[in-house]
């Protein structure tokens, strides 16, 4: 194929992938729940003169370790003094880049910085680093002002997980704390979401299926793409039911049959709520040999006022691999969370009786 | 308790609003800020367990007496991206430590800040906290 033939089906192929409606990938819906096209966080196109590897079978192969690492730090909402603008400008990105040099440089000294203070927070040295400056102003790239959209009345005041606290200062049993803390799951777009480590995502294709292992709380989704139908309604999951199929080179999931805000939507499963009605479509576009551009459409009518959208690149790094994660061998931190409520209360027992 | 227990005075800062995005954690309930430690003690072992490593060191009282204490290090693969193995830390090193106790006054600690006593941090990495959200971007 010479070489202007192979541009111009990049370019058709990537018109095609920028001008495909996301709500064309939801089934049904009035229009007013149609995400509007974000202004201007739209799809890269693929990297000229490079063309979407193919596996044997002939589907566009996006196997390897992708990590949302770039990412992170980048807001999931989109502060309002930046309006309708998604991406960071020029001298944003700058100083972006140098807030990276110079965390590199601090990583690098031997000896502790003189103003290094002891926190009760995870101290710096626990995160894993962005490699380059994440482009975007925010996570949220539709509505076009990056915000979540407004909840419903029935949402508003909804605590994730369903049915117990989250994360409260004084649990009173395992069940107030949540599934990610529980090391049950972060759910599918906490399993995704850019976080201050694990964020290690392993890609394996086989005829009919594409698996994605996550690294942390090692979350295994077994997609199947040969269009078998989902699972009926009475059938729900942390996970829910997820069927993919290929739009050109974009692997498209879509996720329904979920239980319904035992995680949320945002960092490590929580964020806002969800509610069974939720229908997730993942979009995987891989657009130059360590990219992948990811993004998906929350929709949950019952949750909020018209669909969102995330987005953010996925990157390939030199010896970046998934390691093991058996998250509860040695989860110390709900054993020691629910004694020290324990410990509080009986104090302040004891302070009582004196008063008395 | 009369191990070699240095209480700091210093009023406590809080790094947490410097940290992107939370760890694998409900900090604030497992560790108490008002019960701040710093000592040194001897390794004895540490667990490469998910979702946190944890350095089992004793600390020798004024009056010879030895207390085992853990001390909460960072999750077992982010350790490994930055070049650790099980054989970094080996049995027998002297570290400092300084952090918070456990809130059920049990002898487990964060180790906020861990060096070695000529003053090497033992953990590669950032000891001021990350550089926080993108530019222009306030906290949510």
């Amino acid at each position: 194929m010479n070489r202007f033939l192979t541009l111009a089906l990049i370019l058709a192929a990537a018109i095609t992938l920028v001008s495909i409606p996301a709500a064309a990938q939801t089934t049904s819906g009035p229009p007013a729940r149609k995400p509007d096209a974000p202004a201007a966080a739209k799809q890269t196109p693929p990297a000229k003169g490079w063309a979407v590897p193919k596996t044997p079978w002939g589907d566009p192969d996006l196997q390897g370790t992708w990590t949302s690492d770039d990412c992170i730090g980048t807001p999931m909402q989109r502060p309002a003094n930046l309006g309708d603008r998604p991406y960071l400008t020029e001298q944003e990105l700058a100083q972006r880049e140098s807030q990276l040099a110079r965390q590199a440089e601090n990583d690098k000294q031997e000896t502790v910085a003189s103003d290094a203070r002891v926190g009760v927070g995870p101290p710096g040295h626990w995160g894993e680093r962005a490699r380059r400056p994440c482009k975007q102003t925010s996570l949220v790239v539709d509505p076009p002002n990056g915000r979540i959209p407004e909840l419903t009345a029935e949402a508003k005041g909804k605590r994730i997980p369903e049915g117990a606290g989250n994360n409260n200062p004084m649990p009173a049993s395992w069940e107030d704390f949540s599934y990610y803390i529980r090391c049950i799951t972060r759910g599918v777009t906490g399993s995704i979401f850019p976080v201050i480590y694990g964020n290690g995502a392993q890609i394996v294709q086989a005829p009919g299926f594409v698996t994605i292992l996550h690294e942390m709380v090692h979350e295994a989704r077994v997609i199947p793409l040969d269009g078998r139908p989902h699972a009926g309604p009475n059938i729900r999951s942390y996970m829910g039911d997820s069927r993919g199929h290929w739009e050109g080179n974009t692997l498209v999931i879509e996720t329904t049959n979920f239980l319904g805000n035992r995680t949320g939507i945002g960092l490590n499963g929580g964020g806002t709520p969800t509610s069974d009605a939720l229908k997730l479509t993942e979009r995987y576009t891989r657009i130059d040999p360590n990219t992948t551009q990811y993004e998906v459409t929350i929709d949950d009518p019952k949750t909020y006022a018209r669909p969102w959208k995330v987005m953010f690149p996925l990157t390939q790094e030199q010896g970046y691999q998934n390691f093991e994660y058996a998250c509860h061998e040695g989860n110390y931190a709900m054993f020691d969370s629910l004694s020290g409520a324990r410990a509080v209360e009986k104090k302040a027992a004891e302070d009582a009786a004196k008063k008395k | 308790m009369r191990t070699k227990l240095l209480i700091l005075t210093t009023v406590i800062g809080l790094l947490m609003s410097t940290v992107p995005a939370w760890a694998h954690h409900a900090f604030a309930a497992e560790f108490d800020a008002s019960k701040p430690i710093k000592f040194r003690g001897t390794v004895t072992k540490m667990e490469w367990i998910n979702p946190h490593a944890w350095i089992h060191i004793d600390v020798k009282g004024d009056d010879g007496k030895v207390t085992p204490w853990m001390i909460e290090a960072a999750a077992p693969n982010a350790l490994l991206r930055r070049g650790w193995t099980k054989n970094s830390l080996a049995a027998g090193t002297e570290i400092l430590v300084e952090g918070y106790q456990a809130k059920d006054g049990a002898n487990r600690a964060n180790g906020s800040i861990i060096t070695f006593t000529d003053g090497k941090k033992l953990f590669v990495g950032s000891s001021a906290g990350d550089p926080g959200a993108a530019p222009g971007a306030p906290k949510q």
